[in-house]
């Protein structure tokens, strides 16, 4: 059983519900992101999404992007960042998802990427625009490797397409709460509970739910109804506003922890 | 676009050249989805797009098809258009492609040199090109070792984009078209070669094509017929003419 099922499964058992933070991979540095990793693992993480900078971040809204073209500023490639996913290993035991375009993943290859991966204390690689129709040989080498390949699904999914989803899906789904891209928003849309209710009819994998949550009430309203809410743009901004500061870790692990239920 | 009603916005997201327009494109599409028709003017993008482009754009083939039989009684020998996108040669080349004395060649820009960001040859494996998956399209892509998209270089507007329509990429791979690029100053010489000569103004797309076609008809026999697409009007581009032509 692999890391984010058993984190789930834990979570399960005590009734509780999950948090999934997002970071973008050198974002303000690789060195900063490491140490992200161990603050957010600390600060209550059940799984934590670390974003592959890519150039035509097409799913993302600017406060990504943004974060995309200062991580790219440094010219690292996925073998460095998986190097910062091992260092931080040695620290945490938190389940780490590549948040990823696919086309980093192709260039590196697939199989020399999930042996890298799994190596480095990776656990399931979200690949944003991989469709599940052309995902099977990549599917098969993280299978191979014991890692998950975690799927998003849109209100705007059908139903069939679900069930497609659903029967090559592991760890958990990922529903996107509303059509658009990723970005902080006012309000989290009624359409994110249908679409957790539609998908456990296809699927008993977690449900997380995320695009656009970005304070405590939207983080205590997602997960009434969700296995766990993913919280990516906030944080991002946040760290955007501290960075250059010297207590950036520190910062950005409170402000994640404010977003957590008071009785956690 | 103004005078007939829409509302242009300008792209201020990335290197602000067409694959930026497309990516605003995509997620203004995704967000607006249940009220908004996305287009697209080229044979790329996700499935089932490059297949309708290239069905709308067949009709330029079709009636090639047609007029070149009653006018000379036979089909030509050689066919080249330009390949950005690729919208106008794939709609050239789809009717004739199971024609195989027919000969086509579509022609890629060349840039100001062979270094990645210096041109927009795809097929150019020197220069960086190899599939990829970008925009919901696996083709071929410029693009660095890391596979991050790479910037790109052409003086015409139409051809600088770093992808290729995936049908192109299969009929490179299967060798039915033959795919050569042409650089920035031999299309520019081409645009006022065929301005004067003909008084007609190529789009700086075409002249790309008129420019291979010029190479390529020095090989042919006199009795040989070639077909050069002239898919747009040179009229949109005198000022970027008159800027290259001055310096």
């Amino acid at each position: 059983m692999g890391r984010i099922t058993e984190a789930f499964n834990r979570l399960h058992a005590e009734g509780r519900k999950g948090f999934i933070p997002f970071i973008t991979a050198g974002d303000p540095d690789l060195a900063t992101t490491e140490q992200l990793l161990i603050e957010l693992s600390k600060a209550g993480a059940t799984v934590i999404e670390l974003g592959v900078p890519f150039s035509d971040p097409m799913a993302d809204g600017p406060i990504i992007q943004r974060a995309s073209e200062r991580a790219l500023k440094h010219g690292f490639g996925l073998q460095e960042l998986l190097g910062v996913v091992s260092r931080a290993r040695k620290s945490i035991d938190t389940p780490i998802i590549l948040f990823s375009y696919f086309n980093p993943l192709l260039q590196f290859g697939v199989h020399r990427l999930a042996r890298a991966a799994r190596q480095s204390g990776i656990d399931g690689v979200l690949a944003t625009d991989l469709t599940p129709e052309e995902s099977a040989a990549f599917a098969g080498e993280l299978r191979a490797h014991e890692l998950d390949l975690i799927f998003l699904i849109a209100p705007t999914s059908t139903d069939e397409r679900l069930e497609l989803i659903a029967r090559q899906a592991s760890g958990f789904i990922y529903a996107v709460s509303r059509a658009g891209v990723t970005g902080t928003r006012e309000n989290v849309s009624a359409e994110a509970e249908k679409l957790v209710k539609r998908v456990r009819k296809f699927s008993n994998l977690p449900v997380a739910v995320g695009f656009g949550i970005s304070n405590r009430d939207q983080v205590v309203d997602v997960q009434r109804y969700a296995d766990a809410v993913v919280v990516g743009s906030a944080i991002v901004l946040e760290l955007e506003r501290v960075a250059g500061g010297s207590d950036v870790v520190q910062r950005i692990g409170d402000f994640a922890r404010d977003l957590l239920p008071t009785n956690e | 676009m103004q005078l007939l009603g829409a509302e242009v916005r300008e792209v201020q997201a990335g290197s602000k050249t067409l694959k930026d327009a497309i990516n605003e494109a995509l997620r203004d599409w995704v967000t607006n989805v249940a009220d908004t028709y996305y287009l697209l003017g080229s044979a790329l993008g996700p499935h089932p797009y490059p297949l309708m482009v290239r069905d709308f754009q067949s009709v330029i083939g079709k009636e090639t098809r047609q007029q070149i039989v009653e006018r000379e009684g036979r089909l030509p020998d050689c066919l080249i258009a330009c390949v950005g996108g690729g919208s106008n040669s794939i709609g050239l080349f789809y009717p004739f492609l199971d024609v195989t004395s027919v000969k086509m060649i579509g022609v890629e820009a060349g840039g100001t040199g062979e270094q990645l960001g210096q041109h927009a040859a795809r097929f150019n494996a020197n220069g960086g090109g190899r599939p990829g998956v970008l925009q919901g399209t696996m083709s071929y892509v410029l693009q660095d070792e890391n596979g991050q998209i790479a910037t790109t270089h052409s003086v015409s507007a139409g051809l600088d984009y770093p992808s290729i329509g995936p049908e192109h990429a299969y009929l490179h791979d299967s060798g039915r078209v033959r795919y050569e690029s042409v650089s920035d100053d031999e299309a520019m010489s081409a645009f006022q070669l065929l301005s004067r000569l003909e008084g007609i103004i190529p789009a700086l797309e075409s002249a790309h094509a008129v420019a291979h076609t010029i190479k390529v008809a020095r090989e042919m026999k006199e009795d040989e017929i070639v077909v050069v697409n002239l898919s747009g009007r040179g009229d949109k581009d005198v000022n970027t003419a008159r800027e290259f032509l001055e310096r």
